[in-house]
Order: C-alpha cells, then sequence, then structure tokens
C-alpha cells in the first residue's frame, strides 16, 4: 500500500510537469484554433534566454521577470513573422510552420548555448528536503510546479471568462469573420494569444529546468505527454489540461510500476485513446455544434 | 483507338516512360555520367518508395480529410511483415511485399474504426500515439522473437536474377529501381482511377461536409474506415519495398520526425492531388541535397557558421514555401492554370494539331485539357 502511495504521488509529480505544459498548450489553442508543435522549443529558447540572463545577474527572480518580458516580445514576434501569412491558408499550415520553428530553435539553441545540459537555479523556497505527506515523499519543486499550475489554471479562467478581452479572443479563435464583424481586432487577439502562451511556455521551463537540466532537448520527450495530457483534459479546458496532465502522469507510473517499464508508455496511450473514445472531446472538453 | 494515341497526353507519357526506363543506365553514357551514378538510381528508387507512401497518405488526408501524424507507423508494420514472411516463412518478395500491403491495409481498416469518433486535433494526436508507442510494442519481449527486439530484422539482400544480370549487366541498384518504379506505377495508377471513381467522390464529399456526405447516402464510418485502409496497404506497400531495398528494418528505423515529415512533403506537395503526391516525394528525396547545395553555396555561409545551422535552413525553408505555395506545388500550378483569363490554357501541341486539322475542333479541345 505505501508503494502504491509513493508510486502516486511521483505520477502526480511527473504529471504536474505535463499539466504545466499542457496548459500553455490550451491557452494557444484556445485563442487561436492551433495546435502549437513548438511549444517545447519555445519554452527551451526562453529557459535558455533565462539562463545567460542569470549568468549576468545571479538573482532568479530578476532574470525571471525580465525572462517573462523578452517571452512576450518572442511570442508576439513568432505571431508575427511566420504565422501571420499563413492563418487564412489551408487548415494544416499553420502545424506545418509550427513544426518549421522547432527545427529553427533547436538548431538556434544547439549553436548558441550548445548541447551539453546545463545546471539551472531552483527558487529558494524549492530547495529543501523532500516534503511528507503520509507515507509519500514528494519533492518541494514538484509541488511548486503544481501551485503554478493551478495558479496559472486559475488565471486563465479568470482572463477567459471574465475579461473582456479574454472574451474577444474566444470569440476570434471560434469565428474570424463574426469576430471581425462585431469590431474584435482579429490580428491583434491572435497576436496576444502567442504572447501569453510563450510567457506561460517561459515559466513552465524555468520551473522544469532544475529537474530536466537544460538542454536543447529538454522538452522533446515531456512535450508528446502534454500533447496527450492536454487531448485528454480537452484542448480548450484549462482545468482539463491539469486533470489531464496528472493522470498522464500517474497511469505512466503505475504501469510501470505494475505492468512492466517496457511497457509503461503504450499502457498510458491505450488509456487515453479508451477515454477519447468514450469523450472523443477529451474530459472537459466542450463539443462543437454545428448548424447546417 | 488512334485518336487516343495521338492526344498530345500520350506522348507525353510515353516520353516520360522512356525517360524513367532509360534512366539506371543513363549514366554509362557521356554527359550524364557527370550527373548520374548507381547511388543516383539507389536516390530514384527511394522516389519510387516514397510515391507509394505518400500518395497513400495524401488518399487519407488530402481527398478524405483526416489528418494522420502516425503514418510511419504504417510503413513501420509493412517493413516488419515482409521482413517476418521474407526470413521466417521464406516467402518469395512479390508475395511478401503483396501480403505485407494487404495485411497492414487491414490493420489500418481496423484502426480505423476507432478513428470514426475522433476529428480534427484530436485524430492528429491519437494518430501520433501510433508512432510514439510502436518502438516499444516491437521491442517487448513477448514478440522479440519475431521482431528481434532492439536489434531488428536484418534479411539477405536482394538478388538481382541471373538472366537479367548475364543480358542486361543490370546490378542491384538497377534491378531494385525497375521493381519499386513498377510498383510506384502501378499504384500511382490505382490511386489516379481510385480518386475519380464513387469511392474517391465519396472521400472527397466526407472532407468538405460530413453532414452534407450523409444525407446525400454516403456510409461515412464505411468510407472512413476505408480512407484509413486504403492509405495503410500503401504505407505497407512502402515499408516493405523499403525493407527490400535496405534489407533491415529495426524499431528505430520509422520516427516521429519522419512521421511529421510524411505530413509536411504532402503539404508541400499539394493536398489533394496525383503530382501532388509526386511533388512531394521529390522533395523529400532531394531534401538533404537540396540543404547541402544552399550550404555550399550561400554567401558568406561561413561567417554565419551556416554548417552548423542546418536545421534551421531547413525550418526556414519549409516556413517560407508555406507561405509562398500554401497550397503546394500542385495547388499553385492549378491556380495559375484557372488564374489565366479565358480558363486554361490550350497546350501548343494541341494549337499544333488543331491547325493541321487532324480531329474536329471539339475533339481536339477535349483532348487539350
Amino acid at each position: 500500500m505505501d508503494q502504491f502511495i509513493q508510486q502516486f504521488a511521483t505520477g502526480l509529480s511527473t504529471g504536474s510537469l505535463y499539466a504545466i505544459i499542457a496548459l500553455a498548450l490550451v491557452l494557444i489553442y484556445r485563442s487561436t484554433g492551433i495546435v502549437n508543435f513548438a511549444q517545447g522549443e519555445m519554452a527551451m529558447f526562453m529557459t535558455f534566454t533565462a539562463w545567460s540572463v542569470w549568468n549576468w545577474d545571479s538573482n532568479f527572480w530578476l532574470a525571471f521577470f525580465i525572462t517573462l518580458i523578452i517571452a512576450a516580445a518572442f511570442g508576439a514576434l513568432i505571431e508575427l513573422v511566420a504565422l501571420r501569412p499563413v492563418e487564412s491558408g489551408p487548415v494544416l499550415n499553420p502545424i506545418i510552420v509550427t513544426i518549421g520553428l522547432v527545427l529553427i530553435l533547436d538548431s538556434l539553441a544547439l549553436r548558441i548555448w550548445q548541447g551539453q545540459p546545463k545546471p539551472f537555479p531552483s527558487p529558494a523556497m524549492f530547495k529543501g528536503a523532500p516534503l511528507s505527506i503520509g507515507p509519500a515523499d514528494i519533492s518541494r519543486t514538484n509541488v511548486g510546479v503544481f501551485c503554478m499550475s493551478l495558479l496559472i489554471m486559475a488565471l486563465i479562467y479568470l482572463f477567459f471568462n471574465k475579461t473582456k478581452v479574454g472574451l474577444a479572443m474566444r470569440a476570434t479563435a471560434q469565428d474570424r469573420v463574426a469576430g471581425s464583424l462585431v469590431g474584435i481586432r482579429v490580428g491583434r487577439m491572435l497576436a496576444l494569444g502567442w504572447v501569453l502562451s510563450s510567457m506561460v511556455g517561459a515559466v513552465a521551463g524555468m520551473l522544469l529546468a532544475p529537474t530536466l537540466f537544460l538542454s536543447p532537448t529538454m522538452m522533446a520527450g515531456a512535450l508528446l505527454f502534454a500533447f496527450a495530457a492536454a487531448v485528454l483534459g480537452g484542448l480548450d479546458s484549462p482545468v482539463g489540461a491539469i486533470v489531464g496532465g496528472l493522470t498522464m502522469g500517474v497511469v505512466q507510473n503505475m504501469a510501470g510500476t505494475y505492468i512492466g517499464s517496457n511497457i509503461d508508455i503504450t499502457v498510458a496511450f491505450v488509456v487515453i485513446i479508451a477515454i477519447l473514445l468514450v469523450r472523443p472531446r477529451g474530459l472537459f472538453g466542450r463539443k462543437a455544434i454545428q448548424r447546417v | 483507338m488512334v485518336r487516343v494515341l495521338l492526344r498530345p497526353r500520350t506522348f507525353v507519357m510515353a516520353a516520360g516512360l522512356a525517360v524513367l526506363i532509360a534512366f539506371p543506365y543513363l549514366y554509362r553514357l557521356p554527359f550524364f555520367d557527370n550527373y548520374l551514378s548507381d547511388f543516383r538510381t539507389f536516390q530514384a528508387t527511394r522516389f519510387a518508395i516514397w510515391i507509394i507512401v505518400l500518395m497513400g497518405l495524401n488518399l487519407l488526408t488530402g481527398y478524405s480529410g483526416q489528418i494522420s501524424l502516425g503514418h510511419a507507423a504504417f510503413v513501420a508494420v509493412g517493413a516488419y511483415i515482409a521482413a517476418i514472411l521474407m526470413k521466417d516463412a521464406g516467402l518469395p518478395v512479390f508475395a511478401a511485399v503483396l501480403a505485407a500491403a494487404l495485411l497492414t491495409g487491414l490493420l489500418g481498416f481496423l484502426i480505423g474504426a476507432p478513428a470514426l469518433r475522433l476529428s480534427g486535433p484530436y485524430l492528429a494526436i491519437a494518430t501520433l500515439a501510433l508512432i510514439i508507442v510502436l518502438p516499444q510494442i516491437l521491442k517487448h519481449p513477448s514478440i522479440d522473437q519475431w521482431t528481434g527486439g532492439v536489434s531488428g530484422i536484418r534479411i539477405s539482400s536482394p538478388r538481382v536474377p541471373a538472366s537479367m544480370h548475364n543480358n542486361l549487366d543490370m546490378n542491384t541498384d538497377q534491378w531494385l529501381y525497375y521493381n519499386c518504379m513498377l510498383a510506384a506505377l502501378i499504384m500511382t495508377a490505382m490511386a489516379w482511377s481510385v480518386t475519380r471513381s464513387r469511392l474517391g467522390r465519396a472521400f472527397i464529399a466526407l472532407r468538405d461536409s460530413e453532414i452534407g456526405a450523409q444525407q446525400m447516402g454516403i456510409n461515412v464510418s464505411l468510407y472512413k474506415m476505408t480512407a484509413f485502409g486504403l492509405s495503410s496497404l500503401y504505407a505497407g506497400a512502402g515499408g516493405a519495398l523499403y525493407l527490400y531495398q535496405q534489407y533491415y528494418v529495426g524499431p528505430t528505423s520509422f520516427d516521429i520526425t519522419f512521421s511529421l515529415t510524411l505530413l509536411i512533403m504532402i503539404v508541400l506537395g499539394g493536398l489533394a492531388s496525383i503530382s501532388g503526391a509526386v511533388f512531394a516525394a521529390l522533395i523529400f528525396t532531394v531534401k538533404d541535397d537540396l540543404t547541402n547545395f544552399i550550404v555550399a553555396h550561400i554567401p558568406f555561409g561561413e561567417k554565419i557558421g551556416i554548417e552548423s545551422s542546418r536545421g534551421a535552413l531547413f525550418g526556414l525553408l519549409l516556413i517560407v514555401s508555406i507561405i509562398f505555395t500554401p497550397r503546394g506545388i500542385a495547388g499553385n500550378l492549378r491556380k495559375q492554370k484557372e488564374a489565366r483569363p479565358g480558363g486554361p490554357r490550350k497546350s501548343r501541341i494541341a494549337a499544333l494539331v488543331n491547325k493541321i486539322g487532324l480531329f474536329s475542333r471539339k475533339e481536339a479541345q477535349a483532348s487539350s485539357d
């Protein structure tokens, strides 16, 4: 039983990592309708930027906030330069552009910061002995990541449901023509979506870097699971991203412990697809009703 | 019949066929030996294999509108089935390739069933799961006596029949080229006729409006599964031929990057178009050569360290081409043709034929488009 609880807790820790990346994916999907394959690479790139800032002035929180500002500009730049020209084209084109971005960012990061993993500072409050909850131990970083995910989720919920800009962004994602007809500046809303998701990605990267180690490939593995988590929870639901991420982490860990570590990923994906078959729009996703 | 033979399109096709047949021997002639070699023949064989794989993906994504990010999984399954049939069951190559194609097609048809409920990004990620989990399944101890686990399967290298070798001085690369190119031609013709049949029209109807298609009496589930099955059949055939050329397949032969690249290529070539799939295969075959060429010839390349930014360069090319040809090469060509004043231009040969007055005006026009 103790082993079960410990494995469950470990699963939650891994899951919180998937959850926070999934949140960034949900954010961009909700505001632009694009599945962003470059999310992991954008986060990695921003984390390296944070590392450079931190090397220049070794105050974690200063580096953190400077990076957030850079990330906002970075998101806007990507939207303006790479995504805007393909927005009105066929649906697959933006996805292809984000895959192109993956290649560019990977290659540039490797050139600028080289391949060997770098240590990344963790804020003082995440350091120290793991917390004990009942029989299970859970590291402070993971608790921090989890709390941060919850905070971001709450902010996203409030932003999209209670503010005018948030509502305008949702309207844009759903129907651009109708959005512009009621006076929404569609282009700005899409750019804002990229700005926000780039910032969430940067936060995710900075929180995860101490555990994953900072390297150009740090996000590659986690991103695929984050995708699965976002889809499982429902691509347009922030709550879904968290629940999906945690479920993904727990299932993967349980399968690894009780079925075999050589088949854990397979079991996790089988579970996800089984859930999707019952709920094709994810656990918390809303079904799009189309009137003919 | 004579009229059919005199059509300009017939001449173009005959010329194209002649080039395809002569290609592997051209490098033995002066002038061509500067550019061609057995390696180019090897690449042309790969090109034929990619035509088959991408033609299948285009039937699924381009025609029936279902995005698959995990198509490489079916290519891998085809290669493994063929390898097992050749090595363990001792089947001849032709039978093994055919059986691999059919079995992969059947598997795809069955996987198409759960896919029925999913669409858009949900389907995309669910299919991506196929290629993510495949290496784990292939390496699993319960089946590694057949799949060879981590080390994969090595089959005996392809052998040129003695008669071909003696009479035509044919080497392995040339033999493989003819086999794969013939398969590619047959499967292209098959795809061409499918897209112009009831089945192909149903795929298009489904893609454009599922509800509309249903109203027209199209069995949506059956046709969606058929699209999956058909495209997997192509992937399986391509995978089996890949194995024949490479005589090795392992759990990492086809990875996620490869799978995503397949989708990128059909978008670059042109969705929902037969020639689009051929363009896609061409880009796929030459993309590394093209990147190398640019790296070698770009001005100030050394100063900006272009050598170590190959990935960035390829990504940039990708984004630029998507921005400038949003409907792929085939889509762009079609658009130019349609945009010309007075509709599609008559070909020069057709105009000439018209002048000579071989056919009545109406027929000459019909044969020109």
